[in-house]
């Protein structure tokens, strides 16, 4: 099985956790992304709000238990062929959690181009900004290692 | 001895088109979030592309905010509907009234 370590930077990762924690919890009873399913009968459209709510909470739930004991001592998180899916989709749900709660003041192009002067965020949005930084570089790294085995999965 | 008389009244078959027979299109619409090379992977994922297709649609959501990436029966469309949804992606619904 295909495996890949990502060695993080413990003082750097460790103070961004409980924002992503809360964001996690922010998430709970809500759709990472707002779907437009009025066109669905009222009966389809409650069972599949809640199963797209019931996987997102348990990708985010598996996405927080990596971040566990073992990681404050080692500094490492783990990727393979049978987590990346949830992981990339857990990175998602986050990010788009954060961009709509506490980064919403950001125009859409600097959000898209990740080019922010970062020092000109107030300090909530800083480590907001960071936070929404490191998720998508985990889903770039989990996309060049393991993409073939998403695809094949 | 009487015979048995049938009178067959006039059958009146209304034919209704159910509302949500017909094409429907699954539509993605941009949003800034999500990485470009996350779309391309959901699209190769969820439709089976070549790269070089899911970079296309990927690069309409983009620039044009929206990308009919299927078009067929209502009951395949919400499957694909719901599966990009599973990846976070804003995915819609719509009538293809060119069919």
């Amino acid at each position: 099985m295909k495996r890949i370590e990502v060695k993080l930077s413990l003082p750097v990762v460790a103070p961004l956790l409980d924002l992503i924690k809360q964001t996690v919890d922010d998430l709970g009873g809500r759709l990472a992304a707002p779907q437009q399913l009025q066109d669905l009968d009222e009966e389809l459209r409650t069972a599949w709000k809640g199963e797209l709510l019931g996987e997102q909470n348990e990708e985010c739930r598996r996405f927080l238990a990596m971040f566990d004991r073992e990681f404050f001592v080692s500094g490492t998180v783990a990727f393979d062929e049978a987590n990346a899916e949830s992981m990339l989709r857990a990175c998602a749900a986050i990010r788009l959690r954060l961009r709509a709660r506490e980064l919403a003041e950001l125009p859409d192009q600097v959000i898209e181009g990740g080019g922010t002067d970062v020092a000109q965020l107030g300090a909530a949005a800083q480590k907001a900004f960071m936070c929404y930084v490191f998720l998508a570089t985990l889903q770039e790294l989990i996309i060049q290692h393991l993409d073939s085995a998403i695809l094949e999965g | 001895m009487p015979t048995a008389r049938t009178e067959v009244a006039p059958v009146t078959r209304e034919e209704t088109e159910p509302a949500l027979a017909g094409f429907w299109r699954v539509v993605v619409l941009n949003d800034p979030v999500n990485l470009m090379s996350y779309v391309v992977l959901v699209f190769r994922k969820v439709f089976g592309f070549d790269e070089p297709t899911a970079r296309r649609h990927m690069l309409e959501v983009h620039e044009r905010g929206r990308s009919t990436v299927w078009t067929g029966v209502r009951e395949k469309a919400e499957a694909y509907v719901f599966s990009l949804q599973q990846w976070h992606l804003t995915a819609v619904l719509e009538p293809d009234e060119t069919h």
